[in-house]
């Protein structure tokens, strides 16, 4: 019986769906009564319909919009009133109102499109199409100051939820004809919009074909922003890897677009999604680039450090402690055996214990409301540092290394990058617990065959490290700007070099 | 009913299988007894055993982290009779409450009674077996019981063991007191069968030095004579061993000897010493000696008698001028002070190698090695039999002197012009 009900339920909005399939009527009041109906009006607030009588052609005519998503300045100055005032006789529609850009559709699904988009629709009785004319105003903030990945020296602005403004930014730091911005419908219902931006002769036509087959492929009622498109376009979902970058910097999104790299865009999304990438680009950092080379290498040479810190101190701890005493040097190990003379637990059990409290610490901080967020911080150090040592609960040695590999795991700024190694850590932690420096060497080397297997739209995951591509070498360490002539090979680009 | 489990139940039964299969030699620091030192001797009337000492560190010592700090001893000893240092880890466990662990030790103190019995290298070889033991520890021989020295050894200021002895050796090794004594050395010496081996000599016992007194360096631990509050230890001069038993004793000064005519050994950074000055007969300088570079080995190896001509390169610094002679800017002056350091040096070379080759009839300098270089094959180096051919050589010491400097100020002023 339910399933009745579910067949019975499906079966009518898929009929609400069909209702949109109408052509256009002649008649106006027809094509009216079915609009309201789809609109559920007068149910429906802040859906308009202004109907009026153009005086000069003698006819009525009908405007259609939402009120909130339109500016209903322009739609007062430049349509309502030039058909009012209209005197003469055998003027056309399209020369009455003054409004920038207009198009005419006869499809009913078409125009409810543009309506939803803060269009609005003009209907004129005894004319078989509507004129949509474009009077898009939708709230949102201004551009502001990048939040996650901030920087020292370079550019301050951010994406932000309008990808108009996106675009623009983009469009701002690229003067160029051929960039493309092609717009692709992602999801049925909400009718999300994707902004596929790429630059038409140095992109991989190959590679271009693969990222908006898989955008049309989908098949969902609403994708809401760039986060979730993310999850529906990567191709292993259950990889500890990201393999779609995630930036809100426009500086960044453009640097990758013109090395051949693809960039969506889309509204609700304060950043752009670049495809393909490699384990580098979610390593680097813009500043990289726009600090001297001597500069930018010592923050990349700090940045791994601070990567293999953060992955293999309290593993390295747990092994040597629990398996390898004699690799410490003796004063070393009479000092850490001092300082666990008293704690109860297993050298294993304390680190992880540990590292599960900072772990706490970092997403309690996230999650708090910002008037208290001082307060974690503060009980957070307190209570879980120094009262646990005092307790001998922990010893002071673990919370140094505790404290190093959490300080040194915020080095990677990229969010999902940063989420794959507190992972990987932890898994570091219970090998060496359970075999090991042995352990250890087993998960790393098994680890780097994963890396390897790994593609990302069709692109090796350590690529151009190996597999070797030619490139700029724009790896571990970065070459000097002059130098760097090549655009990478693995993107295949129609323009291998940038000069 | 399905045939296969599911993934999920494959992968439950390896994180299982990892897990038993996990841990299986885990060790907690806190639960284990850091030997520093293994002393050994030979019971009385006991043919198969040996008396065992340790040496426990106490880490609680001097450790203030982690909330109160102890008033523990730095140290706890041990002796027990058992047959062999191996098995005796776990008889010390009727005493000691943690897990013995050899990983901390750096020294095995042996008896001079039981470094010169037959039977040593017998049980000196249980350290190649055992699994924790680094080949790099030291051998260190002591005129007493290891016992004795262990319970009579209390530093004042280093009281931690392992510290006591690490800073010890190590500054015995720059000022070329002691030698390196490495245990791997030990071994690849006594199985080469072409050397002797040279260990620390230490002692915690004093003794009156029957030597003459003209010359303090010439002296043996327990020699020096010194009052004052600290420990009654003293480390100085080598025990000399022979296809792995110990045949004599070295002096302070023979040790340092050994080690400028030697390429093998890890050479001390600053030999001190006073040698007579050549213009005054009653009074000495004192010099630093330093090897400049390897020494130069010419061997005539096929003749009837062997040859070996040694060329020593020195290079010397004069930190003391009691005599007060000014020979810093006179060229013939220092001349004369370079023959002279060099008519010293070499008798003294040749003294110590006539003294090894007549008494011990092998050399602790390492020339074997060299000396294989002069055959095509290890057969034909066997059949010329270094050991025994050694003493029969006709060796010629040459020093090259170089004086360096003469102390910060070079200038001293004319005591007759001062005292007139």
């Amino acid at each position: 019986m339910i399933k009745n009900l579910i067949k019975t339920l499906q079966k009518s909005t898929k009929q609400s769906i069909d209702n949109k399939e109408i052509i256009l009527d002649k008649d106006l009041p027809k094509n009216i009564t079915a609009l309201k109906e789809i609109y559920s009006y007068p149910d429906n607030t802040d859906v308009q319909f202004r109907s009026l009588h153009i005086n000069g052609l003698d006819k009525t005519a009908m405007v259609v919009f939402i009120s909130t998503i339109t500016n209903t300045k322009i739609i007062d100055e430049h349509i309502v009133e030039p058909l009012l005032k209209n005197q003469l006789k055998d003027s056309r529609i399209e020369n009455i109102i003054t409004i920038q850009s207009y198009k005419k559709k006869n499809n009913m699904k078409d125009v409810l499109i543009d309506i939803n988009t803060g269009n609005a629709a003009l209907f004129i009785d005894g004319e078989d199409q509507a004129y949509l004319l474009n009077v898009t105003n939708f709230e949102g903030r201004g551009i502001e100051k990048p939040d996650n990945e901030t920087v020292v020296k370079g550019p301050k602005e951010a994406f932000n939820e309008k990808a108009a403004t996106n675009i623009s930014l983009v469009r701002k730091r690229i003067k160029n004809e051929k960039l493309v911005i092609e717009n692709i419908t992602v999801s049925k219902r909400s009718k999300n919009e994707v902004y596929v931006a790429y630059i038409k002769d140095v992109a991989n036509e190959h590679l271009l074909n693969n990222v908006k087959e898989r955008l049309k492929a989908l098949d969902v009622d609403a994708i809401q922003n760039l986060s979730l498109l993310e999850q529906y376009i990567e191709e292993r979902k259950h990889s500890i890897f990201p393999t779609v970058l995630y930036t809100e910097r426009p500086d960044r999104a453009v640097s990758f677009l013109e090395d051949g790299y693809i960039v969506l865009l889309m509204d609700n999304s304060p950043d752009s999604l670049v495809l393909p990438a490699t384990f580098w680009s979610f390593f680097h950092s813009s500043e990289d680039h726009y600090l001297r080379l001597i500069y930018g290498n010592f923050t990349r040479i700090l940045r791994m450090a601070a990567l293999f810190i953060t992955i293999f101190t309290s593993a390295i701890y747990v092994g040597v402690v629990t398996y390898h005493i004699e690799m410490v040097p003796p004063d070393l190990l009479l000092a850490i055996t001092a300082t666990r003379e008293k704690v109860p637990f297993p050298a294993a059990i304390e680190v992880l214990l540990m590292e599960f409290a900072f772990e706490l610490i970092r997403e309690a901080g996230l999650r708090v409301p910002s008037p208290i967020g001082p307060t974690i911080g503060i009980v957070g150090a307190l209570i879980l540092g120094q009262a646990a040592v005092e307790a001998n609960i922990v010893s002071p040695i673990v919370v140094i290394v505790v404290a190093l590999s959490g300080l040194s795991s915020f080095a990677i700024g990229d969010i999902s990058m940063n989420f794959t190694i507190r992972i990987i850590r932890f898994i570091f932690i219970i090998a060496a617990s359970l075999f090991g420096i042995y352990g250890m060497t087993a998960v790393f080397t098994m680890g780097l065959f994963y890396m390897v297997s790994l593609k990302s739209f069709g692109i090796p995951y350590l690529s151009p490290l190996s597999p070797k591509y030619k490139s700029s070498k724009d790896t571990l360490f970065r070459r000097a700007l002059q130098n760097e002539i090549f655009r990478p090979g693995y993107v295949k680009p129609k323009d291998m070099t940038k000069r | 009913m399905k045939i296969l489990p599911s993934i999920g139940k494959i992968l439950c039964l390896i994180m299982l299988i990892i897990i038993l299969s996990g841990c299986w030699d885990k060790t907690e620091v806190e639960q284990l007894a850091y030997v520093v030192a293994i002393g050994l001797d030979k019971p009385e009337d006991e043919e198969n055993l040996v008396e065992v000492s340790y040496i426990i560190a106490n880490p609680e010592a001097g450790n203030q982290a982690g909330g109160a700090s102890s008033d523990e001893p730095p140290q706890e000893t041990i002796s027990f009779t058992a047959t062999d240092f191996v098995s005796s880890k776990s008889l010390a466990n009727t005493v000691i409450s943690k897990q013995i662990t050899y990983d901390l030790l750096r020294f095995i103190i042996v008896s001079e009674d039981f470094a010169k019995d037959d039977d040593f290298i017998r049980w000196i070889y249980d350290a190649t077996k055992a699994m924790e033991i680094r080949r790099d520890i030291r051998l260190m021989v002591t005129e007493e019981a290891p016992s004795t020295f262990i319970a009579n050894n209390n530093p004042k200021l280093d009281t931690r063991p392992h510290k006591y002895f690490e800073l010890i050796f190590r500054r015995g090794n720059d000022t070329g007191n002691i030698p390196p004594s490495r245990l791997d050395s030990f071994f690849r010496i006594t199985e080469g069968d072409a050397n002797v081996f040279l260990a620390i000599y230490g002692t915690t016992k004093k003794r009156q030095n029957n030597n003459n007194q003209e010359d303090p360096d010439d002296l043996l631990a327990g020699e020096l004579e010194y009052t004052g509050v600290t420990n009654t230890t003293q480390f100085a001069g080598s025990a000399v061993f022979k296809e792995g038993k110990m045949i004599d004793k070295l002096t302070i000064e023979e040790t340092r000897i050994a080690f400028l005519l030697s390429n093998e050994l890890e050479q001390p950074t600053e030999i001190l010493t006073a040698l007579p000055d050549p213009f005054k007969d009653d009074h000495q300088l004192t010099t630093r000696i330093s090897k400049e570079g390897n020494i130069d080995i010419r061997m005539k190896l096929n003749d009837q008698k062997p040859t070996i001509n040694v060329t020593v390169p020195i290079n010397m610094e004069i930190l003391t001028n009691h005599g007060m002679t000014e020979f810093t800017e006179d060229n013939k002056k220092r001349e004369t002070l370079e023959k002279s350091f060099e008519k010293t040096l070499n008798q003294k070379f040749e003294e110590f190698i006539k003294k090894t080759q007549e008494e011990y009839a092998a050399e602790p300098f390492g020339w074997s090695l060299e000396a294989r270089k002069k055959f095509r094959t290890i057969p034909e180096y066997i059949e010329f039999d270094w050991m025994n051919t050694y003493p029969e050589m006709e060796i010629n010491v040459n020093t090259k002197i170089e004086l360096e400097n003469f102390g910060r100020q070079s200038d001293l002023p004319d005591l007759n012009e001062m005292r007139d």
